[in-house]
């Protein structure tokens, strides 16, 4: 058990578990956050996972989490672990079942008075365009061939089919579309349930929410990113659906052989792992890609609902209702990267597990416009509360292998949130906030309530203080349609 | 599903706290029993509605795994994949033969008309079944 004498502070907000801690540790670990954080993230086993973590075969620099840290199975939600290629390992529980489950930002010429009038029918024909539920399937039944081309192209199979710009595909993370995806790696269980939820939102904390830029804390940047004060934006978070939480869990049983076959001793079943370079590791990575593919290709079937709902809800009532992408990018991923480490650039292979990509200035996987200025990091908040548009740094390129948080990350379970919390309640006074509520049903309400979550201004205060990110813009909900 | 109003001492599963995920202790005399209970722990996880005039329906599944605790969620992964593709709920078990590495059962269940609570995934995050004083009991982790 990680206690209080176990770590040290080593800057403001940066405390670190030294390797010594448990024998079967390879690197030491890193956390971020400030007081009161600490003191929440020490009620559940958090950072004992985030020691297991430190144990993977391969793993170099420092097992990390960020401040919206909490427990979650096997990893940390919130952490990154960084394994040094070819013999570090890849972990699908690392990942996580929903492969790729990220957040696009949509950009809108509204401003929060002009569309204030029309914000109730909006959210209406959101809830209507955008399927959500569990196992519910979208407007499209894909064939097994067209399926195999999802796999394989992302976002960029939507292109061909006309439900993205070339924008879209510009500020989206690998251009929507992960090179060295392989659809063969995907086991026909997983297809089956691919089949009919591409443009589906899903259920639990996935959310599709229309917002006003609030306040603009570094205007220059919010400019490169096409953001202004008083501005409607649309995020949308979701992932890969049945067929990423079927990928994951097929590797995660083929992997408990594989853990075996080389002599790793793991403290946790669901850090079950197989070296990169394996046929085991290698199988999985093109399995993982193709399902994040399929990730990129959902959020942007969604993003062409969104633009139909737009048109249906406000043509002819306002000026302009063109929405654009700002960005999309990925919180739970596994990417071969290239980083620093001990003073040498090394590949790695880099798990994010709810937590967020934040390249920084001069990076060039970023597209041109956001090379100056770092990539855009979107952290949304619980519903009720604010979400945040950040930049990636260079701190957090030699810190945190280019990441940082990607939420708030919650502070109570989900058991102890329906107790507390009544669902029609809660919609209740999100209501009199003036927020337009669509709940797939009230007791998944009351288990995402801004009470269940940390402060995720205080998270981004810590990240900003940090400097593995720094504040953009915040945003205010206007309208949550909830899976 | 219809409320259960069994002790839960009897019942052979209990809700537990989980910070971001959904936990359920569950128990039994024997592995049979712990299977069959972890299911019906996980359907009232689920909260789903049955519809006013089911359509019964069944289904064997044979399903094979290295050790009891890959049984364990092979089953219950098995149960997500038609609750997920074909909204379809099983409530009665008929467990034709179990081993630590074999489960052979006949599932009675039908299509539902609703899922109030989304379950991605059967985690093997600490997963131990334990010899108890009682038979068997182990928690499972659920991504949700």
């Amino acid at each position: 058990m990680v206690a209080n004498q176990t770590f040290e502070q080593i800057g403001k907000y940066v405390f670190e578990i030294p390797r010594t801690f448990r024998a079967d540790m390879r690197v030491p670990a890193r956390f971020f956050a400030d007081k009161p954080l600490l003191a929440m993230l020490q009620n559940d086993k958090c950072l004992d996972q985030l020691v297991n973590t430190a144990t993977l075969p391969g793993a170099v620099g420092y097992a990390l989490a960020m401040p919206d840290i909490h427990q979650g199975y096997g990893f940390p939600i919130g952490g990154v672990v960084a394994t040094q290629l070819p013999d570090g390992v890849i972990s699908p529980g690392g990942v996580g079942y929903d492969i790729n489950c990220g957040v696009r930002l949509l950009g809108t010429h509204l401003e929060r008075t002009e569309i204030a009038p029309h914000l109730d029918n909006l959210a209406t024909v959101l809830n209507v365009n955008c399927p959500s539920g569990v196992g519910r399937g979208g407007h499209l039944r894909l064939s097994a061939g067209e399926l195999d081309r999802v796999l394989q192209n992302g976002a960029q199979w939507a292109r061909k089919k006309g439900l993205a710009t070339d924008m879209d595909l510009q500020r989206t993370e690998e251009n929507g579309c992960l090179a060295g995806a392989d659809a063969d790696k995907v086991s026909p269980r997983a297809k089956t349930r691919g089949f009919n939820q591409v443009g589906t939102l899903g259920a639990g904390n996935h959310f599709i929410e229309v917002d006003v830029v609030d306040k603009v804390f570094d205007p220059k940047t919010a400019g490169a990113f096409g953001l202004f004060a008083g501005q409607i934006v649309v995020q949308i978070h979701c992932g890969s659906r049945g067929l990423g939480h079927q990928v994951c869990g097929d590797y995660v049983k083929q992997f408990q052989k594989a853990v075996h076959q080389y002599g790793y001793k793991l403290p946790d079943r669901e850090l079950v792992c197989a070296p990169v370079s394996s046929r085991e590791g290698q199988d999985y990575l093109a399995a993982m890609k193709a399902a994040a593919n399929y990730a990129f290709a959902n959020r942007q079937v969604l993003t062409h609902h969104i633009r139909r709902s737009f048109e249906q809800a406000l043509a002819g009532k306002v000026d302009n209702h063109h929405v654009f992408q700002v960005y999309d990018i990925a919180h739970n991923m596994a990417k071969i990267e290239e980083h620093e480490v001990d003073g040498r650039a090394v590949k790695v292979c880099v798990h994010r597990k709810g937590a967020t990509r934040a390249f920084g200035p001069g990076s060039p996987e970023l597209p041109p416009e956001y090379r100056r200025t770092g990539q855009p990091v979107l952290v949304p908040g619980s519903m009720g509360t604010a979400s945040w548009v950040l930049a990636g740094t260079r701190d957090a390129m030699t810190r945190t292998f280019g990441s940082t948080c990607h939420g708030a990350g919650r502070t109570m379970s989900r058991k102890k949130a329906k107790k507390m919390i009544r669902g029609a309640q809660l919609r209740e006074e999100l209501e009199k906030q003036g927020i337009h509520i669509r709940p797939g049903s009230l007791s998944g309400l009351a288990e995402e309530a801004p009470a269940a979550y940390k402060d995720v201004n205080r998270v981004v205060d810590v990240v900003h203080g940090a400097g593995i990110a720094a504040k953009v813009a915040r945003l205010a909900p206007l309208a949550v349609i909830k899976g | 599903m219809p409320e259960n109003t069994q002790p839960e001492k009897q019942r052979g599963y209990k809700e537990i706290e989980h910070d971001a995920d959904w936990a359920l202790q569950v128990w039994g005399a024997d592995l049979t029993a712990l299977l069959r209970n972890a299911a019906l722990g996980m359907n009232r996880l689920m909260q789903v509605g049955l519809p006013g005039k089911p359509v019964w329906q069944t289904r064997r599944f044979e399903l094979t795994a290295g050790d009891a605790e890959s049984l364990l969620v092979e089953w219950l992964d098995e149960l997500v994949f038609w609750a997920d593709v074909n909204q379809t709920i099983f409530t009665e078990f008929d467990m034709h033969r179990v081993t630590d590495t074999h489960l052979h059962v006949t599932a009675k269940g039908c299509r539902i008309t609703d899922i109030g609570r989304c379950i991605k995934a059967v985690t093997f995050h600490n997963l131990k079944i334990r010899r108890v004083a009682c038979g068997l009991e182990t928690t499972v982790v659920f991504d949700v």
